[in-house]
């Protein structure tokens, strides 16, 4: 059985204890809809008015203007370079910054102790972690279209400047770019509910250790594989077989190489990571919920 | 006025904190009983460390008790419902600091699903009780703490709370804040709330409590009103001036009489005609009667009294 079919048969089965226990968790889900809405509303609010996220915001955005000065290039080759290298700032700021909003978004609720006058309100535990994190992925979001956006532009002024050169090959594929991005972005999604997960029963540090190490080994996939494979020592071939099945497959959704190098992308392709992926976000925040229910703060 | 439907009751309440450093554990509640009638204001007084927080937290559901039971309106705290009915304000007023006043009693209002047009309502009505109306789109982290504690007041009344848990509401702040918010505390009181309080402020307490429970070492070491636990007067205490030091020798001699010292006269509290007849022997040796009085043993006496008594008894 492959970890992908297992995951599957885990998620199925899933989904069908949801169903027919629909009735004792339906009810609460309706009336949790508001609170979890509410408190996203505020972690957003609350993002938005720290310097600090937009510092780094403007510095990403700076850096890919800053990627369109390689005018000695062939079209081709800063179209390329362009691509990728805006591609890998989005990544790279994108994770980051899911890394550090995430981690710090529960524990420090609790360090300030914010937590108090919010749980003593007639809101569920799970309602504050779903609605953090909720509130971590719209701020993520913008995060990511605005880089996005940016990185479109800077490609179409690049995109005129080089039609006048004779046997321009600059192709933008706007397209491609936009879907990376996109499969980005479900990337951070997925590793920002690990961090959540990991942040309600770690400490802050530990959380951002294991958030790096997580994003380590999720976009080294397939070199965890071939090395469980090959791994001699039982202990370090079960080690790589753990890592390789519970993390998840940060590498699956990086289409950046295709998209830079002109290669045709199978958007079909990414229905397979994107299913795994939401079906481990409902995993992962389903368990969050439960070690934060049992949380003393 | 506390009618006698019991709002909070305690049973058996205790929480030990346990660590991989300490298996043994660290008592913080150690099988606490107690009761809150509606209407009453209780104080939970003592000194740090008596477990007065972590008691309100167990109520609160922020942490879980070891063993015992606590329910407010009949029901058990684990229910979320009892939370419609309560407003809690925690020690040091924790609340997002990048918000103005306005925008942390829109949010707070919200968690109870409140229209947009009652929470509209609702943050004009509170920031006015609690005279914020003037600060209201100022940020919390540039408030003065005594705003911060009145704004801290305002969340916790959004629901319109029939059982109000106030943690050291006074607590950090200046004579003018402290007062300020005891009048709060009072206008609650008239408009018929339910308080439980905890504080180390014992003259706040004194001031606007029916009954008092202190707590030492996580246990209820006394309980009852301020009369009950100060006990009746044991003196009575006549002020004078004008008393010569042959005078005062001849007045010392008085049956009545317990002593007298820097014009201070002290006689039994059970004394009747005598009060009458030393008072007219000062008149006579031509002192001045500044003032008479009865008075009770303060809160902290009593208080320390409690402390004192415990300690010796877990000693012997």
């Amino acid at each position: 059985m492959t970890p992908q079919l297992a995951f599957l048969i885990g998620l199925f089965i899933v989904v069908v204890v949801l169903l027919l226990t629909r009735k004792q968790w339906a009810p609460a889900l309706i009336h949790a809809v508001p609170s979890i809405w509410r408190i996203a509303k505020i972690t957003v609010a609350e993002a938005r008015r720290r310097r600090v996220i937009q510092a780094v915001v403007i510095l990403v955005v700076l850096i890919l203007i800053s990627m369109t000065f390689f005018s000695y290039l062939s079209p081709q080759e800063q179209s390329r370079m362009l691509i990728s290298g805006g591609l890998a700032a989005i990544t790279v700021f994108g994770i980051l910054l899911a890394i550090f909003i995430a981690a710090f978004l529960i524990p420090q609720e609790l360090d300030d102790r914010t937590v108090y006058a919010i749980l003593a309100k007639p809101v569920r535990r799970f309602e504050f972690v779903v609605g953090k994190y909720i509130g971590a992925l719209i701020i993520l979001a913008a995060i990511v279209v605005t880089m996005t956006v940016v990185l479109i532009g800077v490609l179409l002024i690049q995109n005129q400047f080089v039609q006048d050169l004779p046997d321009s090959a600059f192709n933008p594929n706007l397209k491609g770019v936009v879907f990376a991005a996109v499969m980005n972005y479900f990337a951070i999604a997925v590793l920002t509910a690990l961090i959540v997960l990991i942040s309600t029963v770690a400490s802050t540090t530990m959380t951002v250790v294991s958030a790096f190490i997580i994003w380590a080994v999720g976009s080294l996939q397939s070199t965890i594989s071939d090395l469980a494979a090959h791994a001699e020592i039982p202990v370090t071939k079960a080690l790589l077989t753990i890592a390789y099945i519970i993390v998840p497959k940060l590498e699956n959704f990086d289409f950046r190489h295709e998209v830079s190098n002109f290669v045709p992308v199978s958007y079909t392709a990414a229905w397979n990571p994107l299913i795994q992926g939401v079906g481990y976000i409902v995993v992962v925040m389903i368990l969050a919920s439960i070690f934060f229910n049992d949380r003393q703060v | 006025m506390a009618s006698g439907e019991v709002v909070l009751q305690i049973e058996g309440l205790t929480k030990v904190y346990r660590s991989l450093f300490t298996p043994v554990g660290v008592k913080a509640v150690d099988d606490l009983n107690l009761s809150v009638r509606r209407g009453e204001t209780y104080s939970v007084v003592g000194p740090n460390g008596s477990g007065k927080t972590t008691t309100l937290k167990i109520l609160l559901g922020l942490i879980f008790p070891t063993a015992g039971t606590a329910s407010i309106f009949g029901k058990d705290i684990a229910d979320l419902s009892v939370r419609e009915q309560i407003g809690f304000l925690p020690e040091d007023a924790y609340l997002y600091d990048v918000f103005n006043g306005e925008e942390l009693l829109d949010f707070y209002a919200g968690l109870f699903g409140f229209s947009r047009q009652r929470r509209r309502e609702l943050t004009d009505e509170l920031l006015s009780l609690v005279g914020m109306q003037a600060n209201r789109k100022v940020p919390f982290r540039e408030c003065s703490k005594g705003m911060r504690q009145r704004l801290a007041l305002a969340q916790a009344l959004v629901n319109d709370p029939e059982l109000l848990i106030l943690d050291e509401p006074t607590s950090g702040l200046d004579p003018a804040g402290r007062q300020q918010m005891t009048r709060l505390i009072l206008e609650l009181k008239r408009r018929g709330k339910t308080i439980l309080l905890c504080s180390h402020f014992l003259a706040e307490v004194e001031e606007v409590c029916d009954r008092v429970g202190i707590m030492y070492r996580g246990r209820l070491v006394a309980e009852g009103t301020l009369g009950e636990l100060a006990g009746a007067p044991t003196e009575i205490i006549i002020a004078t001036s004008g008393l010569g030091a042959d005078k005062t020798e001849q007045l010392a001699g008085h049956a009545a009489v317990l002593g007298i010292e820097d014009g201070i006269v002290r006689m039994g509290h059970e004394a009747g005609e005598e009060l009458w007849s030393v008072l007219e022997a000062i008149h006579r040796a031509g002192g001045t009667i500044l003032e008479v009085s009865r008075p009770r043993p303060s809160l902290q006496d009593v208080f320390v009294k409690a402390i004192r008594q415990d300690t010796s008894e877990e000693a012997q």
